[in-house]
Formats: C-alpha cells, sequence, structure tokens
C-alpha cells in the first residue's frame, strides 16, 4: 500500500503530469467546424487561363500577365462557391456552366467569344469571369423550364438543350452547326443572334432530346428512343449521312444503328463513337489512323455510322470516348481499352495500334490496399484521355497542351497518372487546352 | 530443428540464436521492454545448472610437503562475479523501433541471428497500425497525456466524409510514390512500374501510407487501420490530426498499435508473462517457420 501510495505521490507531482493534471479545462477554446451541404458541388479547373476559359481571375490587367498565362494544378473557381453548378461543359477556349439561382438565371459561361459562342457581350472578345448568357424567352416560360438539360461545345459554338425540350445555340454557323440557315459572309463576333429550335422540329412525335454532342465543328443530337440526329460539317463524314457535305438541316442519321437504341454519343473532334444499350459500339467519321476500320484498303472516312468489328469480345461496354486520332471505351468489368495513334497510355513506346489494349487497373488505382477499385466513366480531349475511379479520382494522360492534365507540369504524361483534385470528381469537361472538372466535396 | 531435453545451461545458450517476437505494451520504451525481456531469460537460465567454478590446484603443505589439491576458484564463484547469465551477455538487437506510445510487435534478434535481425530492418518490411482517435478534442503533442489545445463539434462527421478524405489521402500518397522512386515518369521503365502497382521507393527518411482504411467509426471514437513504411508514431499521431481538421473538427490519437510487421502478424507474440527463456524458445521457433515460409532471409 506503502509503495502505491508512493508511485502515485510521484506521478501527480513530477512537473509534466502536474502541468496537464493542473490545466482548467473549461477555459479551452470551442472550435466550430462547419461542414459543406452535402449536395453541393465544387468546380475545379486547371489549363489554359488566358482565353478567360477559367474563370480563375477577376482582374483584367493581371489574366493577361504572362505569369497568369496556365494554370498547373486544379484550383478551385471561385464561381462555384457563389452559385450552385450543377453541370459543366468545355468548349475550344470556352466553358458552359448550368446554374441554379434565386434570379432565374440557368446559363453561364466564360472565355473566348470572338463568334458570340457565349452570347453576346458587347464587343468583348475574351470573358474571362463566368456571366450569364441571355437565353432568348418566351413570356410564358419559367425559369423551371429553361433550366439546361444538356449541352455541348464546339470550337466556336455552343448548344443548350433545356427542361422543356427546347434547343438553344449560339455561335459560328459557317457549316450549319447551329442547325440554321448558312448566311454568306455572315459576321458573328458581336451578334445577338441566339437561334431557337421549338421541341418536335425534327424529332418523331413523343421523342425528346436528351443528349448533345459537339465535335469540332458539328452537332449531334441523341433522342430518348436512341435516335440520332445531326447536322453541320460533314468533311471527314462526322454528320454520318451518307456524304461528304456541310448541312444546316437537322436530319437523322441511320446506317448501321438505324434500328438500335444508342445510348451514348463521343465526339471531341471528327471521329464519333455510339453506344447502343446492348453494349455495341459503332463509329463513323474520321478514321485515318484507323481508328474504326483497320483493314487494308480501308477508307480514311467513314459517312455511314458501321459497327465496329475490333471492339467485339471485350465484354459489354458501358462507357465510350473519342479524340482527335484515338478512341476509348469501357467495359462493364471497368476495363479500360484505348487504341488509334498517339499517347495511349502505354508508355513511350506505345504510339499506335489497331486494336483495342487494355491499361491495367493498377494504373487507376487497384492495387491491394484498394483491390475493389475500378474505372467508372472515361472521358477524351482532342489530344488527352481521362478517367474516373470508383473513388472519385481523376486519372489524365496525353498531350499536356498548357498543362490541361493539372499534373504541376507542361510535359507530356504517357501513363494515366492521378491529378491532385481535392474532391471526389463526378463530371469532366475535356477543352482542348483546359479541363473543368465538376466535384463533390469531401465534408 | 532437433529437439534435445536438457537442464544444462551452456547448451541452452549456445542455442539461444533466434528471431523472437514480443508484444509491446505502450508507454514502455523499448530499452526498458528489451532488458525486462533479457533479463527474465537470463534469470531463468541461472536457474538451470550453470557452470560450477573453474577449479585451481592448491598448494596445501608448503615446499616441503608437496600436495597438490583441486579446489574451487572463489574468483569465478557466482557470489564473487555475479550470476553466470546476465543481461550485457546476451547480444540483441532491435528490428523495429516502435515509439514510447506504441503497444504492437517488437521483432529482437538474439546473440547469433543479430546478423539476420540487420537484414530484416533494411528489408524494409510495410508495416500495419491500428490507430485509434478521439474526435471532439486536439492535444499539444498529438497523443493523450499532454495538455489539451483545443475543443471541437463533430456532430458533422459522418463515416462517409471521413471514408472519401481517408481514400484520397491514400490516393496522393500512392501518387507520391513515383516521385520517391527516383525513376522518370515519363521513360518506359517509369510505366513499367506503375502497371505493377506498389513501389516500395528507396529513399527512406519519408513515411509514405501505402493504405489507409476506416474500419470502426462509433463517434467520438475511431480507428484507421494505415499500411506504412518509414513511419513513426508522430507521424501517425499527426496524421490523425490532420485528418480530423480536414473534417472540420480536432482530435488526438488515442492509442496506436503495430499490428503487423511484413511477415510478422500480432498473433502469436510474446505477452509480458511469457518473457522468459520457454517462451524466447517458442517463439525462435515460431518465427524461423515464419521466415521460412516468406523468405530466405534465414540463413
Amino acid at each position: 500500500m506503502m509503495k502505491l501510495n508512493r508511485q502515485f505521490v510521484r506521478s501527480i507531482t513530477s512537473k509534466s503530469k502536474r502541468i496537464i493534471l493542473s490545466q482548467d479545462k473549461d477555459k479551452v477554446p470551442q472550435y466550430e467546424g462547419k461542414a459543406s451541404p452535402l449536395n453541393k458541388k465544387r468546380v475545379y479547373g486547371w489549363g489554359f487561363q488566358e482565353t478567360g476559359a477559367l474563370g480563375i481571375q477577376t482582374n483584367v490587367k493581371k489574366a493577361q500577365e504572362r505569369y497568369t498565362q496556365t494554370v498547373n494544378f486544379p484550383t478551385r473557381l471561385k464561381f462555384s462557391e457563389n452559385c450552385e453548378v450543377e453541370d459543366v461543359c468545355a468548349g475550344y477556349g470556352f466553358s458552359l456552366f448550368s446554374v441554379t439561382r434565386s434570379d432565374g438565371e440557368t446559363l453561364f459561361a466564360t472565355g473566348i467569344n470572338t463568334d458570340s459562342q457565349l452570347g453576346y457581350h458587347g464587343t468583348l472578345d475574351v470573358i474571362i469571369y463566368p456571366t450569364v448568357v441571355q437565353l432568348p424567352r418566351k413570356p410564358e416560360e419559367t425559369p423551371e423550364d429553361l433550366k439546361v438539360r444538356c449541352m455541348g461545345a464546339g470550337r466556336a459554338h455552343a448548344v443548350v438543350v433545356t427542361k422543356n425540350g427546347t434547343i438553344f445555340t449560339l455561335g459560328n454557323n459557317s457549316y450549319g452547326q447551329c442547325g440554321r440557315t448558312v448566311i454568306k459572309d455572315e459576321v458573328y463576333k458581336g451578334s445577338h443572334i441566339v437561334h431557337r429550335i421549338e421541341k418536335g422540329t425534327f424529332t418523331e412525335e413523343g421523342d425528346d432530346v436528351v443528349a448533345v454532342e459537339c465535335g469540332q465543328d458539328h452537332t449531334m443530337f441523341l433522342t430518348e428512343k436512341g435516335k440520332v440526329y445531326s447536322c453541320g460539317w460533314g468533311a471527314d463524314g462526322q454528320t454520318g449521312r451518307g456524304h461528304y457535305l456541310n448541312s444546316s438541316e437537322i436530319m437523322e442519321v441511320k446506317g448501321d444503328i438505324k434500328d438500335e437504341k444508342i445510348v451514348k454519343l463521343a465526339c471531341s473532334s471528327d471521329c464519333v463513337l455510339a453506344l447502343n444499350d446492348n453494349g455495341e459500339v459503332f463509329g463513323w467519321g474520321n478514321s485515318e489512323y484507323g481508328q474504326l476500320d483497320d483493314t487494308e484498303h480501308a477508307p480514311p472516312q467513314l459517312n455511314t455510322p458501321k459497327t465496329l468489328e475490333v471492339t467485339r469480345g471485350r465484354g459489354k461496354i458501358k462507357d465510350i470516348a473519342s479524340g482527335g486520332s484515338f478512341c476509348m471505351i469501357l467495359n462493364e468489368e471497368g476495363l479500360v481499352y484505348t487504341w488509334g495513334y498517339g499517347i495511349l497510355g502505354f508508355g513511350p513506346f506505345v504510339q499506335q495500334t489497331a486494336k483495342p489494349e487494355q491499361l491495367l487497373p493498377p494504373l487507376f488505382g487497384r492495387n491491394d490496399f484498394s483491390n475493389k477499385t475500378e474505372v467508372v466513366s472515361i472521358g477524351c480531349g482532342v489530344f488527352h484521355m481521362g478517367a474516373i475511379n470508383s473513388d472519385g479520382d481523376l486519372f489524365m494522360w496525353g498531350k499536356n497542351r498548357f498543362s490541361c492534365l493539372g499534373l504541376g507540369h507542361k510535359k507530356d504524361q504517357f501513363f494515366p497518372f492521378k491529378t491532385a483534385v481535392n474532391a471526389k470528381v463526378e463530371k469532366v469537361g475535356f477543352g482542348v487546352d483546359h479541363t473543368i472538372a465538376l466535384c463533390k466535396s469531401f465534408i | 530443428m532437433n529437439q534435445i531435453l536438457t537442464y544444462n545451461a551452456p547448451t541452452v545458450f549456445k542455442r539461444l540464436n533466434g528471431i523472437v517476437k514480443l508484444l509491446k505494451p505502450a508507454l514502455k520504451r523499448v530499452s526498458h521492454v528489451k532488458n525486462a525481456f533479457l533479463f527474465n531469460v537470463c534469470k531463468d537460465l541461472n536457474a538451470l545448472n550453470v557452470r560450477p567454478p573453474r577449479q585451481i590446484l592448491l598448494e596445501s603443505g608448503g615446499a616441503q610437503n608437496v600436495v597438490l589439491r583441486k579446489v574451487n576458484d572463489l574468483s569465478d564463484h557466482i557470489l564473487a562475479v555475479g550470476p553466470r547469465y546476465q543481461i550485457k551477455d546476451i547480444k540483441c538487437s532491435v528490428v523495429n523501433h516502435l515509439g514510447e506510445h506504441t503497444s504492437g510487435v517488437l521483432i529482437l534478434g538474439l546473440n547469433r541471428c543479430t546478423k539476420n535481425a540487420n537484414k530484416l530492418r533494411k528489408q524494409r518490411f510495410i508495416r500495419t497500425f491500428h490507430v485509434k482517435g478521439l474526435l471532439g478534442t486536439s492535444t499539444e503533442n498529438f497523443f493523450w497525456d499532454s495538455r489539451i489545445t483545443c475543443k471541437s463539434r463533430f456532430s458533422h462527421v459522418t463515416e462517409d466524409r471521413f471514408d472519401s478524405i481517408v481514400s484520397s489521402l491514400q490516393a496522393s500518397h500512392q501518387r507520391s510514390m513515383y516521385d520517391l522512386c527516383g525513376v522518370d515518369i515519363r521513360s518506359h521503365a517509369g510505366y513499367e512500374l506503375a502497371s505493377k502497382g506498389i513501389i516500395r521507393p528507396e529513399i527512406n527518411d519519408q513515411p509514405l501510407i501505402y493504405g489507409i482504411k476506416i474500419i470502426e467509426f462509433k463517434p467520438p471514437n475511431f480507428t484507421l487501420e494505415i499500411h506504412v513504411i518509414n513511419e513513426n508514431e508522430e507521424f501517425l499521431a499527426m496524421l490523425v490530426h490532420d485528418i480530423a481538421i480536414e473534417l472540420k473538427s480536432v482530435a488526438h490519437c488515442n492509442g496506436i498499435s503495430c499490428i503487423r510487421y511484413g511477415p510478422f502478424h500480432i498473433d502469436n507474440s510474446l505477452i509480458n508473462r511469457h518473457w522468459s527463456l520457454s517462451g524466447a524458445v517458442h517463439s525462435m521457433n515460431h518465427c524461423k517457420n515464419v521466415l521460412d515460409i516468406n523468405m530466405n532471409v534465414n540463413d
């Protein structure tokens, strides 16, 4: 008993213990942590800033400075903190944001506006911070009707489909990509024109546009019943309508996809992939690098949709993406395949493959410590590719123009590498030299 | 290993070469644990049939009457020189240095196996820790035994949010593997390394987390399982602190235990009351089996 007592006395009389015991715990400051709401989205952007496509700078003079030319690391857009951003889309040097706001505006945009692809903003060539795009509204239309259902952005045009099924097209129409008659020598700069296509103008009765995909200078619409409609530039057959002409009239794409239910379209420049509900892939457009057909004497362009034989035997395809010279598919097991020409993700030596080759799962974060991780969605810019895994990590590889891969440098990346986005990535808009990611915060 | 039954202390001592696996309690330093273990081993050795004192020839009758007699050399008697086996007689080298606040697997190499122990240390195995945390208060040294610096509420911390923070941390650390491994990621070698998955970098001063996941979450208590290399206990405690700050709350570390060191799992490690000669022999056999199965470090 004596011994115990002595130990106790010693332990409370040692100076370090005394300091701890004598602390008045009521006087400890209380920190009030505040978590962001669960459904709040964040937007990160990186890549070429000078076009204003990232909407990060607020000062015109600073935006033109040399040191702010590129953003090397994913950076949070302040705009997304003030607004509730629901969808993002990246075009060639400009970005579109679909938002929910109390004042009823639904579409914001930032970036190059040389062809009025962001609507009328005076004579400004470049808009550096997200600005509202006025969609012409009928008196009976409510803000709820004009909420954005889907949108697409091409080289110099933008297409927006609203909740009530109306399609708005803005920007350059020199090839008919806006779905209106081509006017010779039209001046697009400072133009007030926002073309409005009413619901059901070109679709069947009871069918509605659910997705829109813009290539470089053409536009494709996907409907609920799985039909595909297109208009615009057709020099490589990318409109898929059996000819190589430009067309301003929106018409159905036939060929092999005529009786199929298409669920997804992918196109970033002029090679188009389409996916049906059975997981089969179709393609049309540019095939210069043998993406669509690698047999001898294969035509370099396809003007009618064709079933892709090369993708057979790789399981049910879940997602597709196509870049300037390569294509990507993702199957149900979460395995990514790439083929075509360019940086395909197989190291610096592999420049071209004719058949889809599998990128190994460890490249996308699967290892002994996270063995259930798999890729859930893929996407492509013109020269680079990206994949999102089930943990919400974004992996990117390819040509690193103006550090559009967000790896902190401007060197090309030859295999998938994690981009340091500090949130769960949900959707990525791949521009030609910038990237916009819609994310969910961790907390 | 051929088995023999003996009560002869020198025979036992000769065979006391091997790797032993102890369970280190928290708040005891490694040197204390090592001393306590060796003290017990020596005590048990001394209880066996130890070597009798050396004998010397003594002339008892003087020069005229020479009679030589063998007698015990008193200068070699245990009452003069102390016990036959003492702590300093046993060579012992520690493979993994656990911090004072850490409990768990402690690997020691005894006598001729100190060389093997050094080899094991150079293999730089991945260690697995269970780190317990307590949300709501942060402390000065990030452990439980110091002054509280800040309090916070934690009702907004959910398991989902915890999970996502932790998985992003893991992905970021795995990404930094490539920076540490010293291979140019723009080369083909870089690609081949990356497609293998886990790499063990050559640098041994920067902690690197391979895997981290939350295995128990009952606010305010939580437990993280961390697979890590080059760590120390301050790093792990600070990790708990940093994760909590990411979660817009504060926390301190409430306990660390090393449950695995490479092939050595915490199961079958010697607890306090088995720190004895027989325990050491059992543990040596066990560790030898483990090493035989897993690798060729046993000479």
